[in-house]
């Protein structure tokens, strides 16, 4: 009989079966769960990544590095997905995906191994899966009542945020808090990650980050004008000049006398333009394009102050912030379209110059966190722990649950899901075994990390848990197990059932793949990234 | 078996019957490595592009295309698949194992030295036996009623994705076609649009009753979400288009110039005021809204304007969907902005934009009388995407050719157990060593059957035996996957497709008595030496 590889082109290759293709499958995963498991908690290593790009990234950001790891196996590359997916649904958690899809699979590969077929394997997970989910909802032990009061939104952003940043989550949560309860809409599941911006300036040492309410770009006004107060803002899309047409424009001179007059008339009507803006009340312009140096001159000589933006994205923002439209015509604004801002400055923040636009009524559209450090890298690092912070935040605005962390409720799952799979007849229940063995890897790694004896960890909170205590987590301190909430330990609850559900899903697809058939590769360089159908906006 | 393969390769001195062997050995070849997937419990196969994009995927007729089969025997046998799918859109799989098994049974009488014409002359006789009991068989339905269209596609989808994901998918096809459905009309399926949206799992996808268009408004400012709404769809130009002819404007002073740049934009701006003078006009109490569609290009000032008026805009939507949004909305779809009426525009009770990332989506829903649905698609990433759009397809398919047919066969392997019996009696009548190959095709067609029972990890044989002892007592029998045991499929809601059999039967035995046929392959042209098999595949 001919193999399926004698059909197919040269250079295919093919993988079939258990040993080739399965445990293959199992063994490369494996592999990327280990990379990212060291990573996991607070004490959690650091990787130093240097991509195609040479770029440098030292993070234990498990999302970070799994972007940056070039994945080429097909198995492996799934688990990339998932995680990716995490990240995006809801912007913290993949470590645990990874890791646990990769826990997973390597318990699945030991079944594999005893005999079991993938598709029972695959089976008994499915239904340890939906059983999980249903435990889920019984293990939430804490639920955040007010949205708005910022002590309470600390404690639950703290788990997060000394996962990655350890030593800086109380002044972190603190002030994610503060710039989270500021921007929180009337209904908060409204809440946009958008409106909590962060501007990186180096120098100086992370204990000087700061909030602001309002809004920061890098950068300088370009007239005199450094500051201003109580100012109505015109923004202003299209840039500050005389109009062009669309058809292409000559201009017939044919003395001295008209040259000068076009030239004057040109003067004019900038001149007339400014005015009426400035008679409107104005103190601010923003343009989003270029200015041209007669409507300058004119424009300081009205006492305004201008600014230019070249980002559309940023201008935008601006435009959320002082509440105003963007004009795509130049003249004179209506009231309506105009924005406020109660202080616009330019400040000196390092060596950088900064506009900032502050705004001191209650809440504001979009805040700021100014966040400082020694280099770009602590800058960096600092920015994504603040960008899972502020998902958490968003996480909680809809879903104010929350499970104990510090590996109290992975082995509290596990224990319950260990006496499901006792009562469970069949073969189904050595799968499901695995599967609440599985989430074990997660206190085994927050107690590897922090240099404790994970067994003999784990054990003791799982005696703590027999004895009623189903909160004990791990003291990473001590190593002692106590209870998640005293030590205000949370995990939000809808990240972890969405890891959870991945986890699994990621975890039985690639079990169901029993070939692998990979066409050569291309030669070549890669096809560029497809960019939106049109760029206008 | 491999300097067999070799010998091939070269014109003259093959061997008669060595080319035979090879051409079997190949179908059987294929026939190995798509067994695995017929059937709900089939495995799934793993594609790597040469991109490195990964594919996942049990549909035989997807397998077949992204393989790149190169080998001349295996690309002919892929190439029936291919017209399996085109005609009927499933039974990609059985047609390849079938033709397989055709030529494994064949072989066992070729090596007792029976002459393949004998056989294939057989096959062909047992062929239309098959057709003529393939009416027999079925079951005529006058009322196609919806609980029956659920069990076909049902049938379908559980052999291509996952059960759960099956079985919602399911629904939304079943509702979704018979939306759709005009009496007196051919079903149209490009009129159920399948829109896919890589988010949250896959157990999420969703029947809209109306239209999502894969982008959203272009201004930050327009309305995000519009109740009661009035629907203009046009094609019509609200940008500034440059003339043909290369142009010039010569101004002498400023004053001609800025009036210069107001005459250019007053044509686009009349057709925006025309526009909003009549949401004006119909929008007389403020629970209505306006939503305007248009094809061609809307610049940032005519946006603007829209914008102001509270009137939710999108441009550049695709020809297709225009054509859709008229038959889901109502209405009239524009193009020129000349006596715009209100009976011209269509109607929906919600539009909203959805962001997801940086992709848009706008939903259109709560029409009228849709003619027209959307099946939104979602998944966590891009192959599982691929892999349910792939079924949705087959599946959407599998209902249409059973509302065409109008008639429904007793699926999970019963056809075959049934056919096999009548085959054994026709063999009886039929005189002369043309019964070999009658019997050959009365083994061959158990195939089915027993890769099911296989894949579902019970003995063939064993499982195969047990359902022909309940056939025998003159019952209907298919396959229970889950026990093994025999089931009545009528009872259970396991339905095959009428058309699908019926292609199957009508193209395999062709196929494999072709092949048997085949005494010679002579390769032709460039590349003569070097390579171990024939390169037949190229064209």
């Amino acid at each position: 009989m001919l193999s399926l590889g004698d059909m197919l082109k040269d250079g295919t290759k093919h993988f079939a079966g258990k040993d080739e293709a399965i445990l293959r499958n199992i063994e490369a995963c494996k592999q990327l769960s280990e990379i990212t498991k060291t990573s996991l908690g607070p004490n959690g290593m650091n990787k130093m990544i240097i991509n195609h790009l040479e770029k440098l990234f030292v993070t234990n950001d498990a999302a970070t590095i799994i972007k940056e790891l070039d994945v080429i196996h097909p198995a492996a590359k799934m688990m990339v997905m998932a995680a990716q997916l995490q990240e995006r649904e809801m912007g913290d958690g993949t470590n645990t995906v990874v890791s646990l899809a990769g826990e997973l699979l390597h318990k699945s590969a030991t079944l594999l191994e005893m005999g079991l077929h993938p598709s029972e394997i695959v089976a008994g997970y499915e239904r340890a899966g939906e059983k999980a989910q249903q435990l889920l909802e019984s293990l939430v032990i804490y639920r955040l009542g007010d949205i708005r009061n910022i002590e309470e939104v600390k404690k639950c952003l703290k788990a997060s945020l000394a996962s990655k940043q350890y030593g800086y989550e109380n002044l972190l949560s603190d002030l994610i808090a503060k710039a989270c309860v500021q921007v929180c809409p009337k209904n908060p599941s409204n809440f946009n990650v958008d409106n909590i911006r962060v501007t990186k300036v180096p120098g100086g040492g992370v204990g000087d980050t700061t909030v602001i309410k309002g809004f920061v770009v890098i950068g300088d006004t370009d007239g005199t004008l450094k500051r201003v107060e109580k100012a109505k803002v015109a923004v202003f899309a299209s840039g500050i000049d005389v109009g062009k047409t669309e058809t292409s424009g000559k201009v017939l001179i044919t003395n001295e006398q008209e040259f000068l007059s076009f030239s004057k008339g040109e003067e004019d009507s900038i001149k007339k333009t400014i005015e009426d803006i400035a008679q409107s009340g104005v103190k601010v312009i923003i343009s989003g394009s270029t200015v041209s140096e007669m409507a300058l001159h004119y424009i300081e000589r009205h006492g305004i102050m201008l600014i230019r933006m070249q980002s559309k994205f940023q201008l935008r923002r601006v435009c959320k912030t002082v509440g105003a439209t963007p004009l795509v015509k130049l003249g004179a604004p209506i009231p309506e379209e105009l924005g406020y801002c109660d202080e616009i400055a330019v400040e000196e923040i390092g060596s950088s110059k900064c506009i900032i636009f502050r705004q001191n009524k209650e809440e504001s559209e979009i805040s700021t966190l100014v966040v400082r450090g020694s280099t770009n890298n602590i800058l960096d690092d600092i920015e994504r722990a603040i960008d899972d912070g502020v998902n958490v935040y968003k996480g909680m605005c809809k879903d104010g649950r929350f499970l104990g962390g510090a590996g109290a409720f992975e082995l509290e799952m596990s224990r319950q899901l260990q006496q499901f799979a006792d009562s469970t007849p069949g073969l189904a229940q050595y799968a499901i075994r695995a599967y609440a063995e599985a989430f074990e890897v997660i206190p085994r790694a927050l107690s590897e990390t922090s240099g404790h004896n994970a067994t003999r960890t784990i054990a003791s909170i799982y005696a703590a848990h027999t004895k009623g205590s189903t909160d004990a987590g791990l003291d990473i301190e001590t190593g002692l197990p106590r209870s998640a909430l005293e030590m205000s330990i949370l995990d939000l609850f809808v990240s972890k059932q969405y890891a959870l559900k991945l986890a699994t899903n990621t975890a039985c697809t690639v079990l169901r793949v029993d070939q692998i058939i990979m066409s050569k590769p291309a030669g070549g360089p890669k096809p560029p990234q497809q960019g939106p159908l049109d760029q206008d906006d | 078996m491999l300097s067999m393969i070799k010998q091939a390769g070269t014109p003259a001195d093959a061997k008669r019957g060595q080319s035979l062997l090879l051409n079997i050995s190949a179908a059987k070849g294929l026939q190995s490595v798509l067994k695995s997937n017929l059937g709900p419990k089939g495995t799934i196969k793993m594609l790597v592009s040469g991109g490195g994009d990964i594919k996942i995927t049990k549909d035989g007729s997807v397998l077949l295309h992204e393989m790149q089969i190169q080998h001349p025997t295996a690309a002919l046998i892929a190439r029936t698949a291919t017209a399996q799918d085109d005609i009927t859109g499933d039974g990609t799989t059985s047609n390849i194992i079938t033709i397989g098994e055709l030529l494994k049974q064949s072989e066992r009488y070729l090596a007792e030295n029976v002459h393949p014409r004998v056989l294939s002359e057989g096959i062909n006789l047992a062929k239309d036996r098959v057709l003529e009991f393939l009416e027999k068989f079925k079951q005529t339905k006058n009322t196609l009623d919806r609980e029956l269209l659920v069990s076909i596609a049902r049938s379908s989808l559980r052999t291509k994705v996952p059960v759960p994901i099956a079985d919602q998918l399911t629904e939304h096809v079943v509702d979704a076609l018979l939306l759709i459905r005009k009496d007196d009309e051919p079903l149209d399926l490009f009129m159920v649009e399948t829109m896919t949206m890589q988010h949250r799992t896959d157990g999420e996808s969703t029947l809209v009753k109306g239209l999502v268009l894969d982008h959203g408004a272009r201004h930050p400012d327009m309305p995000k979400k519009l109740t009661n709404c009035f629907i203009l769809t046009c094609n019509v130009s609200l940008e500034f288009e440059k003339t043909e002819v290369n142009s010039n404007f010569l101004y002498k002073d400023h004053e001609q110039r800025s009036r210069m740049i107001d005459g250019e934009h007053k044509l686009i701006a009349q057709r925006c005021r025309q526009i909003i003078e009549l949401k004006n006009h119909v929008c007389d109490t403020p629970d209505k809204s306006f939503v305007v569609i248009n094809q061609k290009g809307i610049d940032p000032i005519c946006l603007d304007m829209f914008a102001k008026a509270g009137i939710l805009a999108l441009r550049r939507a695709k020809r297709r969907n225009m054509e859709r949004l008229t038959l889901a909305c109502g209405g009239t779809a524009m193009n020129s902005l000349e006596d715009l009426t209100p009976d011209l525009l269509g109607h929906a009770e919600l539009v909203y934009e959805h962001t997801i990332g940086e992709d848009k989506y706008t939903f259109v829903e709560g029409v009228k009388n849709p003619f027209s649905c959307t099946i939104l698609i979602k998944g966590p990433n891009k192959h599982t995407i691929e892999q349910i759009k792939d079924a949705l397809r087959d599946g959407l398919r599998a209902v249409k050719n059973t509302i065409e047919d109008g008639v429904v066969i007793p699926g999970g392997g019963a056809f075959q157990v049934a056919a096999h019996r009548d085959l054994l009696e026709f063999k009886d009548t039929v005189q002369g060593r043309t019964k070999l190959g009658v019997q050959a095709f009365a083994d061959a067609i158990l195939v089915v059957p027993k890769t099911l029972a296989e894949n579902s990890g019970f003995d063939p044989m064993d499982t195969l035996i047990k359902l022909q002892d309940e056939h025998a007592k003159g019952h209907i029998v298919g396959l229970d996957i889950t026990s093994g045991e025999p089931m009545n499929p009528i009872q259970e809601g396991v339905y095959d497709q009428y058309s699908v059999l019926k292609q199957i039967y009508r193209s395999a035995p062709v196929i494999a008595a072709q092949l048997l046929l085949v005494d010679e392959i002579i390769k032709a042209g460039k590349g003569m030496r070097g390579s171990s098999v024939p390169d037949g595949a190229q064209e």
